[in-house]
């Protein structure tokens, strides 16, 4: 049972992502200005869901691909970093950016503090204790609820509701869609340049073997801890780009069992390519919505859900993404390195 | 005391006695010519919680009903209504998607029938910004009740909650008032916050108990209850969870120990079923509209549209009361216009300049006007649970709070006479 | 005041074994096949609303039970020989989130079927019972009790005393050396699945009963039991029973906590955090490998 083994195509894949930056950098600018172009709002609502989960994704994927940890909790903190970015809006009347990034620290805190029990466990154990994390998480916030402009420490008063303002530079739901896009683009950029540096070699020695890491010299817990803390730095973000994006929070958004979600729909996506992350967002926010507007009966589209995650788990192990490349590579014969399986 | 009584009234009793000529009336709405509209479609949308915890689409279903009904009766001066209803899946992120689909996408004039948990204090401010009003029929939490462009039929949890504990104390001698109701701020503490102050008004004594939705364990709220020293108890939950928090209270064998009161949600034609004889002559219920049966006119078309229009197993309910009233209404409104000038600026000065509409589906009249918040009704009855139904024991009755200051201010403002 | 606190102890020893009889459930699973069951309160909802349906009918309430565990059995069985086969080669996370697909298909069938309205769930054992200490304890949550530590004892006498226990055991303590041993793990996951299909549904009739008849509750219900079981180290029974009781005495004691009362509810998800925590001191983790 050592599923968990690293498979052997990111380095590669990684190789090919740098090289084509300047691409990379085009594909950005225009997934962030054509859509409004071309769809209704509708569309455009749901797309910029789409790319705060793909921020959100991709923290879960670095987890699960560098240190093989799972996190159970990632939603319970992108509410968090949502908590912290409302009641500063409110609070001090900060600017966005101030409250996305203390939102974001905020959040890389509580992942520092999952960290803890991380240090000493792994695999399903892990696991479980971040569950339990997020299922206090939503008990709580829900006697709490998200601040919308109340007085007191928790910021939260029974009244007509508030709204939180967007980004100077972004507050039409088109200039919205276009900023989370290039926050998301640049999380993304974080997370890479973390593990092509110091950190990502720390990463993949601590994956191969803890004993062989503490020998070589590397500082185990504390790459262990960064790792926490910069997956849960992206997660609050995300929560703040979310509640800008509704302009509040509800705490009907955060149960425990969306965490577990959208975890199994990053593995779905393919944790080991950041296409994955992007493919796991969509199946979390577009296809529901795709399926609500061809007028698939809620019900039915759990079960549609259900059944699909359960075969995609079953049947591609590098996910969604994993498999795109497979055919990719097959369609133009064109072999790089490991990734023949 | 405020409370204003209006059973009886002249007007009620004479077009009951016109409306008693036709006993299985043909449904009557709109122009009631029995033309069918045929011109260009006027969008209509409607938000509601249909996939979740609970299904609150009853709401649209009996305003689809009214509206296929005018539409086969002349619509609105021969333009048919185009009614779009979409789920909110109780999700917030839902919510905002499918408003901006119906407002930008669609460019409805007008929001009618939504019943949800979420939709409206996400939605609030995009309709504000789009000068689009929503009609709603199902509200639950306050920001339903504090937003300029929102408007609902029925009165949420807290005029029902004071209103069950205003006739507490004046027909069970109550003293003092222990609420059950959800940790949700805008629901909960929104509603049994002002039962504790009604109960303060009067030199009473009330408390709340708050659970979480997801609460199992029923027995220790019941106990807490029992701990606040409470004469009465105000059940203000879902009925499914009234259900299992009565199965506790009634296995602790405590029943008769005190004076039983709930809000709204256990007024519903299967709840007296489902709770069994042991609550019938016990537990009373504030009901939001007038009774489910009841014989005006309202009433009887009420059922006859969806009789004809609706299918069998759409709920006959307090909501569908309410999404029949909030459609009959609009297409009231609306019907004033020049049906060549209907946009959604025309739409929303309609609505905005609804007075003093009535119906015996409801205790007052009914209102919109330029506030910045609206709570038209705020009278409510109570029924007694009986064998296998409901008996009406307290008749139309406004309810005191201070809470409603505000709403008052704007009536007086308006000349509405309540 | 005493009286107080022995009635909230009462009260919540009562949800305290609903706790521990759906944390046994998952426990005896996990052991045996390595799948923590996330479907474990749907399929326990499926057999709650089976068993409404067939008393709806006005059927005799034998048959409900019946149904109910009958349902649930069929469910799990055919979700553990057809489904989790294919997932056998990932690692546990990975098929505990598979469950969670099967939940899902689960509660959109339950609601499909069933269309979503107050219910209530009506069984012999409510109006039987007895009081202690001014807390009257009805006849169904006796069974739960009694339920809970009959399966505690009858499954620690079977793993211990039977040949398919001794497999079990086997298979728990290392798959692949098992198997390379000869165990038939195909048909001995296939008891467990069955086994554990059959307390899901007779826990689901009770907890329909005692907590609430709501699909999505009783589904998501799956959460805190989860922590009982974590307290167990997702092995033993008897401490995933004990830890039931206890979680269930500790939420309801905070009742009398005002400031915490309105946050009791999150208590399973604490104690487990911070059992977890202590019995993990001083363990250090440094080479990679199962947990």
């Amino acid at each position: 049972m050592m599923a968990s083994d690293p498979p052997v195509v990111s380095t590669p894949a990684l190789a090919v992502w740098r090289s084509r930056s300047i691409g990379l950098l085009l594909l950005v600018a225009a997934l962030a200005f054509l859509p409004p172009l071309l769809l209704a709002s509708l569309w455009l609502k749901v797309l910029t869901g789409v790319a705060i989960y793909t921020l959100t994704a991709a923290a879960i994927a670095l987890l699960y691909r560098r240190l093989g940890l799972v996190s159970l909790a990632h939603v319970a903190l992108m509410g968090a970093g949502g908590w912290v970015g409302l009641r500063l809006a409110y609070g001090l009347g900060t600017p966005f950016e101030v409250n996305m990034l203390a939102g974001g620290i905020a959040a890389a805190g509580l992942g520092m503090v999952f960290a803890y029990p991380a240090l000493r466990m792994r695999g399903l154990y892990l696991a479980l204790v971040t569950l339990m994390i997020a299922g206090a998480f939503a008990i709580i916030v829900n006697v709490l609820q998200f601040p919308n402009g109340g007085g007191g420490w928790s910021g939260f008063a029974v009244k007509s509701a508030g709204y939180m303002p967007r980004p100077a530079i972004a507050t039409s739901d088109v200039g919205y869609y276009a900023y989370c896009v290039v926050v998301t683009a640049l999380g993304m950029a974080l997370i890479h340049w973390h593990e092509i540096g110091k950190a990502g070699r720390a990463w993949a020695l601590i994956r191969r073997s803890e004993a062989a890491a503490m020998s070589s010299g590397v500082d185990v817990p504390f790459y262990k801890v960064w790792a926490f803390a910069l997956s849960g730095f992206l997660a609050g973000i995300a929560g703040v780009l979310l509640a800008g994006n509704l302009q509040m929070l509800d705490a009907r958004s955060f149960p425990a069992a969306e965490s577990v979600m959208i975890f199994a729909l990053t593995i779905v996506g393919g944790a080991w390519n950041p296409v994955g992350a992007l493919i796991a967002a969509a199946l979390y926010r577009l296809v529901p919505a795709l399926l609500n507007d061809f007028g698939v009966n809620g019900d039915a589209a759990y079960i549609i859900f259900g059944a699909a995650l359960i075969h995609a788990l079953a049947t591609a192990p590098r996910g969604i993404a994993g498999q795109l490349e497979d055919l990719a590579s097959r369609l133009f014969g064109r072999s790089n390195g490991g990734n023949t399986r | 005391m405020k409370s204003h009584l209006w059973g009886g009234s002249a007007a009620i009793a004479v077009l009951l006695l016109l409306s008693a000529g036709s006993a299985a009336a043909a449904p009557s709405c709109g122009l009631n010519n029995g033309q069918a509209a045929t011109g260009e479609p006027i969008k209509v949308g409607a938000i509601v919680g249909r996939t979740g915890p609970d299904d609150f689409s009853s709401a649209s279903r009996a305003a689809k009903a009214y509206f296929d009904c005018v539409n086969a009766n002349g619509g609105i001066h021969g333009r048919p209504i185009e009614y779009l209803v979409e789920d909110d899946q109780w999700n917030p992120e839902v919510a905002a998607q499918v408003a901006t689909k119906l407002v930008k996408d669609e460019d409805v004039v007008a929001l009618v029938g939504n019943a949800s948990f979420v939709e409206m204090g996400v939605n609030a401010k995009l309709y504000e910004e789009e000068g689009v009003m929503a009609m709603a029929s199902g509200c639950a939490v306050a920001e339903c009740f504090e937003s300029k462009n929102i408007v609902s039929t029925n009165e949420g949890p807290l005029p029902s909650s004071v209103g069950a504990a205003q006739w507490a104390v004046a027909n069970l001698g109550s003293t003092n008032v222990v609420c059950i109701g959800l940790t949700i701020p805008s629901v909960g503490p929104y509603s049994c916050g002002w039962v504790e102050k009604y109960m303060q008004s009067k030199n009473l004594a009330g408390t709340s108990v708050l659970l979480d939705p997801s609460a199992a364990d029923m027995n220790s709220a019941f106990l807490e209850a029992v701990a606040s020293g409470a004469d009465t108890v105000l059940v203000n939950l879902p009925a499914g969870m009234a259900a299992a928090f009565l199965k506790a209270a009634l296995e602790s064998g405590q029943r008769d120990s005190y004076k039983w009161i709930s809000s709204t949600p256990l007024y519903d034609r299967d709840v007296p079923a489902m709770l069994g004889t042991d609550w019938s002559g016990v537990m009373y219920v504030n009901i939001e509209l007038t009774p489910i049966d009841g014989k005006g006119p309202d009433a009887s078309n009420w059922r006859a549209v969806l009789d004809a229009f609706g299918t069998a197993d759409d709920p006959r309910d307090t909501f569908s009361q309410a999404g029949y009233l909030s459609a009959r209404f609009f297409v009231a409104a609306i019907l004033q216009q020049d049906p060549a000038k209907l946009d959604r600026a025309t739409v929303t000065e309609a609505i905005r300049n609804i007075k003093n509409y009535t119906s015996d589906l409801l205790c007052g009249p009914y209102y919109v006007g330029p506030g910045d918040r609206h709570m038209p009704n705020h009278a409510n009855m109570m029924v007694e649970m009986v064998e296998g139904g409901y008996k009406v024991v307290g008749e139309c009755m406004d309810v005191d709070s201070a809470y409603l200051d505000p709403y008052r201010a704007n009536e007086k403002a308006l000349g509405i006479v309540n | 005041m005493l009286g107080t606190y022995g009635m909230f102890l009462v009260s919540g020893l009562a949800v305290g074994a609903l706790y521990a009889l759906g944390g046994v459930g998952l426990v005896i699973l996990n052991r045996a096949t390595g799948v923590l069951n996330f479907a474990y309160g749907a399929i326990g909802a499926v057999g709650a609303m089976t068993a409404w349906q067939v008393l709806e009918w006005h059927l005799p309430e034998p048959l409900a039970w019946a149904a109910a565990m009958g349902v649930s059995l069929a469910l799990s069985l055919g979700f553990g020989l057809l489904v989790a086969p294919q997932l056998a080669h990932r690692e546990p996370v990975i098929k505990a989130v598979a469950t969670l697909g099967f939940a899902l298909c689960l509660l959109g069938l339950m609601n499909l079927i069933w269309m979503v309205t107050s219910r209530k769930l009506g069984l012999f054992s409510d109006s039987l019972g007895f009081s202690i200490i001014g807390v009257r304890i009805n006849g169904t949550r006796l069974i739960a009790l009694a339920g809970g530590v009959t399966a505690t004892i009858a499954m620690g006498i079977y793993l211990s005393r039977t040949r398919t226990g001794l497999l079990m055991r086997a298979l728990a303590d290392n798959r692949e050396v098992a198997a390379i041993l000869g165990v038939p793990v195909r048909r001995v996951e296939a008891i467990a699945w069955g086994i554990s299909g059959v307390l899901a549904g007779f826990t689901g009739l009770l907890f329909g009963g005692l907590v609430r008849l709501d699909p999505a509750v009783l589904t998501f219900l799956v959460i805190p039991v989860i922590a009982t079981t974590i307290i167990g180290r997702l092995k033993s029974i008897p401490v995933t029973f004990v830890a039931g009781l206890l979680i269930g005495v500790t939420e309801s004691m905070l009742t009398l906590v005002k400031p915490l009362a309105p946050f009791r509810v999150a208590a399973p998800f604490v104690i487990a955090t911070l059992a977890l925590m202590w019995l993990q001191r001083g363990r250090r983790l440094t080479f990679a490998g199962e947990d």
